[in-house]
């Protein structure tokens, strides 16, 4: 089975047709999607500021990283499940669309990166670690999950 | 007053840069990126800082420090966002003018500003009491829970303007939908 015939799957199955037919169903899982994004961009930049030093210079890191990285993760399981919904009304037209899968590599790269990388360094104690290691850990989060919102966005403008 | 507010669209559409913007594909779409960026600085610092009000994370800091520290960043991720907006309106002003959820997004962004204004009022009166309670009085919950609602309400309409629902000249729509939506006839 090709991987078109597999989206194409998806937009014909059940769950596809409804999301299609019903353009409501559409929006309003749009409408989710977006304050996931924007919840997931809070805890995101909050994080990641505080680790260049630009904002909450006088909470711990640790602190702000520990709050924060629980709302990513409800955040994320949230965008992930109304995305595959998203998807599947969509699904043919994604295929074809580079930005979707410019938006796939980067949302792969940003999960691994926070769950192997960037967590993993965060269970230490912060002051350990080098700072210049803590902006560079900030920036590349902050460029990865803005590469995933701006693809994302353009999907909508292409095809 | 809609025939004002339909006067003026129709005065900002025959401007030559109302139609460049919106036959600009790129100039157009980034504008409207951009928008949809900048919501994850705005919305994002007040969520954080919402959530630390009704006591759901950073229980251990004080809340008034975070909304201190989340202020400006908000208040600059809203001041983009509103010029954005503003640029968004005037590329397509008549339709947009005459959209229900648009009216709906300027009533629950108003709301929200008035909700705004009286939290931070609260906050500055009040704070010292209960500034390091892991979890803050009703009031203080209940002014973030409403914050976080009517954002959520301007973020579902501002979404929604993009679809034809409700269009006046479109489908026909019930008196009082063409009413709210300040459809004039011609």
């Amino acid at each position: 089975m090709s991987l078109l015939s597999l989206f194409e799957g998806l937009e014909a199955s059940p769950i596809g047709v409804f999301v299609k037919d019903r353009g409501a169903t559409f929006a309003c899982i749009e409408a989710v999607h977006l304050m996931a994004l924007a919840l997931l961009g809070g805890a995101v930049l909050a994080t990641d500021l505080r680790l260049m030093n630009v904002l909450l210079r006088d909470v711990p890191s640790s602190t702000v990283n520990e709050n924060a990285h629980k709302v990513f993760k409800i955040a994320l399981w949230v965008l992930l499940i109304t995305g595959f919904f998203m998807l599947s009304g969509v699904a043919t037209k994604c295929y074809h669309s580079f930005y979707y899968w410019v938006k796939m590599i980067a949302l792969a790269t940003g999960i691994v990166f926070v769950f192997a990388i960037k967590q993993p360094l965060l269970k230490r104690d912060h002051s350990q670690i080098n700072p210049w290691t803590l902006k560079v850990i900030g920036l590349a989060s902050i460029s990865v999950w803005f590469l995933v919102a701006a693809s994302g966005r353009w999907i909508g403008f292409s095809g | 007053m809609n025939k004002v507010l339909l006067e003026f669209a129709q005065w900002l559409a025959d401007k030559p840069w109302s139609t460049g913007l919106h036959e600009s594909y790129y100039l157009y779409n980034w504008i409207e990126t951009s928008h949809v960026l900048v919501l994850m600085l705005c919305l994002g610092m007040l969520a954080v800082i919402d959530l630390r009000m009704l006591g759901w994370i950073l229980k251990d800091v004080p809340a008034s420090k975070i909304a201190a520290r989340l202020h400006w960043p908000m208040i600059g991720g809203f001041t983009y966002m509103f010029i954005s907006g503003i640029l968004l309106y005037s590329a397509i002003p008549i339709r947009t003018t005459q959209s229900l959820w648009f009216r709906i997004k300027l009533i629950l962004l108003l709301a929200a500003g008035i909700n705004a204004w009286l939290f931070n009022r609260h906050l500055a009166r009040s704070h010292a009491s209960w500034d390091l309670a892991p979890i803050p009085p009703n009031r203080t919950r209940v002014a973030a829970a409403l914050s976080l609602l009517l954002w959520a309400g301007v973020v579902v309409c501002g979404r929604f303007i993009a679809y034809d629902w409700f269009d006046c000249g479109g489908e026909p729509n019930p008196p009082w939908i063409d009413l709210a939506a300040g459809c004039e006839v011609g």
